[in-house]
């Protein structure tokens, strides 16, 4: 693997583990800032 | 073509060893492609009989009314279990044990992109389904409100409630690994002219499934999370004493669940196209609108998920929303089976064993579709919910559609990953055994839903007796025939006849997989192939 793909795979995968990170904890705000109406 | 021994590995500047390490490091450390598949494809097999094993129980308890082996709590434990076994242990990882296995060798690549944390997500699956299996021996047993775990059913759950969602985060965060892994090498590992649409089928199947896991599946570990906090913390997010909303869990759960059902199906859908066009002998009709339609399903289902809760009771408008955009499912999934049977169509077929499960996957899934079709509808699902008419519907989706898939997937790569010919009679046998079991099994509970008889229930009125004894009977003969897969698998691993690169010599196989020796080498590919 030369860096550039490395690079792209490394962003890459974070990108997505974020992406799976936000999924994660913006339903769990979301809920929150739903009780608090 | 680039068959590179795995000496030829000069340039490689990565930490790969070149031959596999013994014993049970091999295992252990592992980082290849093909030893993680194995693993994964092993796992789920021994996950498809624990399940099995569950299911077993609880036909046994049906086959006649009364209580006979189990007693009631035991029962809902199992259904629950057995649930989230066969999902997140058996088809799931099957999936991508297969993947792991064929991905890189479909597009041209010499790994995964990500091989250490493909070790990771897989060795943390035995840790999960240990924690899951061993809530059955912690007070208050295992969770039994059911796999969809609503509350405030699913919080009166003994002292094994954190176990159970701990085990559910460490499947999610294992899938969602494995996800970000196949999205990842795909998108930067093919091999030169490998165009995304020159890519074979099953690798475009898993790409979308890979999406929707990684939409999903952090959903799911949200719900459950929130459903920690409620009993543990003091939060009301789902209890209504609290101000909080026990519907609201239902709509992230089905958000997710819902995904969930196609995450389990779409690469299946791959798996069937590439088999019909090589026992058919002819191209794949309508490549293209294929991996349209692929498309067009994963996003219709991120839309349909309140068709699972239409006896709640919500608006009108949203009962109409839902159920025709999950009518609508139906066109792509029309595409689907019309140019499976248009590839077929004056093709010169063939019907050795990955065929046989293809063209049964084709009749069955069908079957599913329609009667999820019949779901579909809202004022028919007030009567059909929760009776046996849902349990005949996604069983016929999920055994003779996903399991059917991953048996011919099995069947038709097997001789490429030994470098065996398998026994094909006894491959045969197991698939007419399977198939005839299957719909004894599943489809006489279509009538028994029709009738009224509820799910998830241990004990049952009178008159759904014979049609019980019939679907208990189907379900034995049924599980003793996944022995016959078992032989068949061993056998093929220990010897046979040798397999060509082509293994399905005279057919019309496709793809860079059979340009590979069988079985090929420890690195795929160590200088890419040059696609025209």
């Amino acid at each position: 693997m030369n860096s550039s793909v490395r690079r792209r795979v490394r962003n890459g995968a974070l990108g997505l583990g974020f992406l799976a990170l936000a999924f994660y904890l913006g339903f769990i705000v979301l809920l929150v800032l739903r009780s608090h109406h | 073509m680039a068959n590179a021994h795995p000496s030829d590995t000069a340039h490689h500047d990565d930490d790969h060893h070149d031959q596999p390490a013994t014993g049970i490091k091999r295992w252990l450390f592992a980082t290849n492609h093909k030893d993680i598949g194995t693993m994964y494809l092993v796992f789920s097999l021994i996950m498809f009989f624990i399940g099995g094993a569950m299911a077993m129980v609880i036909r046994a308890e049906l086959f006649q009314p009364g209580l006979q082996l189990v007693d009631p709590v035991l029962f809902n434990q199992l259904t629950t279990n057995h649930a989230l076994v066969m999902i997140f242990g058996a088809v799931m990882p099957a999936f991508v044990g297969l993947a792991n296995w064929m991905i890189p060798m479909q597009i041209g690549a010499p790994d995964m992109a990500l091989p250490r944390m493909n070790n990771f997500s897989f060795w943390i699956l035995p840790f999960a389904f240990t924690l899951l299996l061993s809530t059955f021996l912690v007070p208050g047993g295992a969770a039994a409100g059911g796999w969809t775990l609503y509350p405030p059913l699913s919080l009166q759950t003994g002292d094994s409630f954190p176990m159970l969602i701990f085990a559910i985060h460490m499947m999610g965060i294992s899938s969602i690994m494995g996800a970000i892994n196949v999205i990842v090498t795909i998108m930067n590992m093919r091999a030169p002219g490998m165009t995304l649409l020159k890519m074979p089928l099953f690798a475009w199947s898993w790409l979308i499934t890979a999406y929707l896991l990684i939409a999903v599946m952090p959903v799911l570990a949200g719900a459950v999370t929130m459903l920690l906090t409620d009993h543990f913390f003091g939060t009301s997010f789902f209890n209504a004493a609290g101000g909080g909303d026990p519907v609201m869990f239902e709509h992230i759960f089905w958000f997710f669940g819902h995904p969930e059902v196609y995450i389990m199906i779409l690469p299946a859908f791959g798996i069937i196209s590439e088999i019909l066009p090589t026992f058919s002998r002819k191209p794949l009709f309508g490549a293209t609108s294929m991996i349209y339609a692929i498309a067009s399903i994963a996003f219709l289902s991120f839309i349909v998920w309140g068709h699972h809760m239409f006896v709640d009771g919500m608006p009108l408008a949203a009962q109409l929303f839902y159920m025709i955009s999950t009518m609508l499912i139906a066109v792509p999934t029309g595409v689907k089976v019309f140019n499976w049977t248009a590839t077929m169509w004056r093709g010169s077929l063939s019907f050795e064993p990955p065929m046989l499960f293809a063209i049964a996957f084709l009749f069955l899934f069908s079957i599913g579709g329609f009667s999820g079709l019949m779901l579909a509808i809202v004022p028919a699902d007030f009567q059909y919910n929760q009776t046996y008419f849902v349990v005949a519907h996604f069983h016929y989706v999920l055994v003779p559609g996903a399991i059917f898939g991953i048996m011919g997937g099995v069947y038709y790569w097997l001789p490429k990953w030994t470098g065996h010919m398998y026994n094909m009679t006894l491959a045969t046998t197991h698939f007419w055994l399977s198939a005839i079991f299957v719909n004894v099994l599943f489809f006489p509970q279509h009538f028994l839903g029709l009738a009224g008889m509820p799910r998830r229930i241990p004990d049952y009125a009178v008159q759904f007796t014979d049609w019980n004894m019939v679907s208990s009977i189907g379900g034995f003969a049924f599980g003793l025939s996944q022995i016959l897969f078992v032989i068949v698998v061993v056998q093929c691993v220990r010897g046979g006849k040798p397999a060509t690169a082509e293994v399905w010599t005279g057919a019309r196989p496709t793809g860079l997989e059979w340009t590979l020796p069988s079985p090929p080498p420890y690195h795929s590919f160590t200088e890419a192939p040059q696609i025209q």
